[in-house]
């Protein structure tokens, strides 16, 4: 997996530094230096010092036992879930209000990570949701998001 | 005796019943963001920042302050409760803070830490009155040149001290500054990596970046380690009615320790990059090889958590030195505190303290009594952070997530900006998992902008030669400096490992 992360890295860097030696000039139409004068830099430092890393990264899968390969099965389920998770509570942010969304992603989750305590769950969902709406709204003047379903809270 | 009417006046502002009442706020919230596993300081201003909006600038950066100072007295309590270090900076309290709440002290170490950290960060408040109006003389002469290698020097010395892999350290580092390049270029008005998208012209925002990467990246992080499987409760040790306060020898043994964490952690901490981490630990070599029993160290001795404790609290005080004298800073939390100062039109700096006293006075004489309200609060109120601990995390982290997105959202009230948070979450979980380093992620995002801004004054002045660096005193010495600690310190410390490792294999 990590070497899957560098080499995203190694892409990002590459579209970076592509963009700065195509897009932005190295110095402005005054003469001085322009916009592209630092995204190089720091697009090449990238390029360099991640190929580096990739190609080491490659030497060392190839002495261990495995070999070159991509193993995803050392993955954390437990990270993986709470990140599924965290997306879908997002995308309730967006069609529902805050409250709502709030309280369907907590007891969505503890449901699965704090399986068999019903009450605590229940109790966790709804008055940490109501606390937060209270001190944001009513304390704090804060603003929260607004689903596009336009319910009332 | 201008420091003297500087630092009075300064009491005059903080004093006010408004500023003490969020001071104590910022204290207590600090603590908090301390207690809970992997939500440290930066996480914890970041988060808090939306909240200050309503307020007075003054009110809002003595509370966010006392966030970053009181994150210290908190991230200790996990450490000696529980072996977790609430924060980087506390990791080697774990050393001895945990043995001796194993031993039954668990009630001793918890107020020796108070006090060490009390000692630590008024020890370094007080150099600070001394030394920020001179350090603040000898930057006034300071040009783009000095600025373009001080930023770089936090960085370096960061990407070097924290150990680990240096080139991805530095990968981190640069991909810091690419996202700091993204907006418009104010030089020239040109848009940079905007991709015709209105949300990127002011460029990205750090609050989503800093929150997702501390708040959430650690949050995933704890996930993959298993940490919300574990129940916490079971495992703290701690008696509130028998064997609570330490002995009298406990405060005699450490009475030179306790000054030293204190003055090595604030020279430490004035370097920008080095940190609270490095200062704590560091400390902690120091103690155990001045002390008559070094075998002692590791199976709960006092002065194992007393040095790095007033070490780590000292370093706090240090680094706002720096910051306020300079705009720079040497962390990730106080980064996220530089840039709340400029969102509330503070501009940290030589000038700063002639221009904008009452601000820099009376942050200055809050962090006094910030630290005597975290001696009482740390005492006290230790049964409340025990309570707080004792919630078990697989509870604890929905929320957490759930306040990371509201917070965020309230700044802007952007929805973009929760998916950033969300997509920084996800590589600052990987970016933990795989060796990089997210602190300096954040450093070179905030530090960019003027990073780039001074090397491009500066070669203009120049004419493009690079020579200027060598030309001027103030410059040569930053060199020097950064020579020294991003080189020669890391080969001495080689050198001398490698000569261990030899003896020890003879």
């Amino acid at each position: 997996m990590r070497i899957l992360f560098l080499l995203a890295i190694l892409a990002g860097g590459l579209f970076y530094t592509y963009y700065a030696f195509n897009h932005l000039a190295f110095l402005s139409q005054t003469g001085r230096l322009g916009p592209g004068f630092f995204p190089r830099i720091v697009g090449s430092g990238i390029v360099f010092l991640t190929l580096i890393s990739v190609v080491q990264e490659l030497l060392r899968m190839r002495a261990t036992p495995e070999g070159i390969t991509l193993r995803f099965d050392n993955f954390s389920p437990g990270a993986l879930f709470i990140i599924l998770m965290g997306v879908g509570y997002l995308v309730a942010l967006r069609f529902l209000d805050a409250v709502p969304a709030t309280i369907l992603f907590l007891f969505a989750t503890l449901s699965v990570i704090n399986r068999g305590r019903y009450l605590q769950n229940v109790l966790v969902s709804v008055l940490v949701p109501v606390a937060i709406y209270i001190l944001f709204r009513k304390f704090l003047n804060a603003s929260m998001p607004q689903g596009l379903l336009g319910l009332p809270f | 005796m201008d420091i003297f009417s500087d630092l009075l006046m300064g009491m005059s502002v903080a004093l006010s019943p408004v500023n003490i009442l969020y001071l104590v706020v910022g204290a207590l919230v600090g603590m908090t963001v301390g207690v809970i596993p992997g939500f440290g300081p930066a996480a914890g201003i970041a988060l808090l920042l939306p909240v200050t909006f309503g307020m007075d600038p003054i009110s809002a950066v003595v509370m966010l302050s006392a966030i970053y100072y009181g994150a210290m007295y908190g991230g200790t309590i996990t450490a000696i409760l529980l072996n977790t270090p609430g924060d980087s900076g506390t990791v080697a309290s774990t050393f001895d803070g945990y043995p001796l709440a194993q031993k039954g002290r668990a009630g001793p170490a918890l107020v020796m830490q108070a006090v060490a950290s009390f000692t630590g960060g008024t020890v370094g408040v007080i150099l600070i009155t001394l030394l920020a109006p001179l350090f603040s003389q000898v930057t006034r002469s300071f040009g783009p040149p000095e600025y373009f290698l001080l930023a770089m020097m936090g960085i370096l010395t960061l990407v070097v001290m924290i150990g680990g892999n240096w080139r991805l350290g530095l990968i981190s580092a640069l991909i810091g500054f690419a996202l700091g390049t993204v907006g418009v270029d104010l030089e020239t008005g040109r848009s940079r990596y905007t991709f015709g998208s209105a949300e990127l012209i002011g460029g990205i925002n750090f609050i989503p970046v800093a929150i997702g990467l501390f708040g959430l990246g650690e949050l995933f992080y704890a996930f993959y380690r298993g940490i919300h499987k574990v129940d916490s409760s079971d495992m703290i040790t701690y008696d509130r009615k028998n064997n609570f306060w330490p002995k009298a020898q406990d405060f005699i043994e450490t009475r030179f320790t306790l000054v030293r964490g204190s003055l090595l952690g604030f020279v430490i901490g004035v370097i920008p990059g080095a940190g609270a981490a490095i200062a704590s630990l560091v400390a902690y070599s120091v103690e155990k090889s001045l002390s008559r029993n070094p075998e002692r160290f590791g199976k709960g001795e006092m002065a194992g958590l007393v040095a790095p404790e007033a070490a780590n609290n000292g370093a706090s005080s240090g680094a706002m030195i720096p910051l306020l004298t300079l705009g720079l800073p040497g962390s990730a939390s106080t980064a996220i505190l530089l840039a709340a100062f400029l969102m509330w039109g503070l501009r940290p700096g030589p000038l700063l303290m002639t221009q904008n006293p009452e601000f820099a006075w009376g942050l200055i004489a809050s962090m006094y009594f910030g630290n005597m309200a975290l001696l009482t609060i740390s005492i006290f109120a230790i049964p409340v952070f025990v309570m707080i601990l004792k919630i078990p995390y697989r509870v604890l982290a929905p929320v957490v997530l759930v306040i990371c997105t509201l917070g965020t959202f309230s700044v802007n009230s952007s929805h973009i900006e929760i998916y950033i948070m969300l997509a920084a979450g996800v590589v600052g979980f990987m970016m933990r998992l795989y060796g990089f380093s997210p602190a300096a992620v954040v450093l070179a995002l905030v530090l960019g902008p003027l990073a780039e801004e001074s090397l491009r004054q500066t070669l203009t002045i120049s004419r493009g030669s690079f020579g200027i660096f060598l030309d001027r005193q103030a410059s040569v010495w930053i060199i020097v400096i950064t020579i020294v600690l991003v080189v020669v310190l890391p080969m001495i410390q080689l050198i001398g490992r490698r000569a261990r490792e030899g003896k020890s294999t003879t």
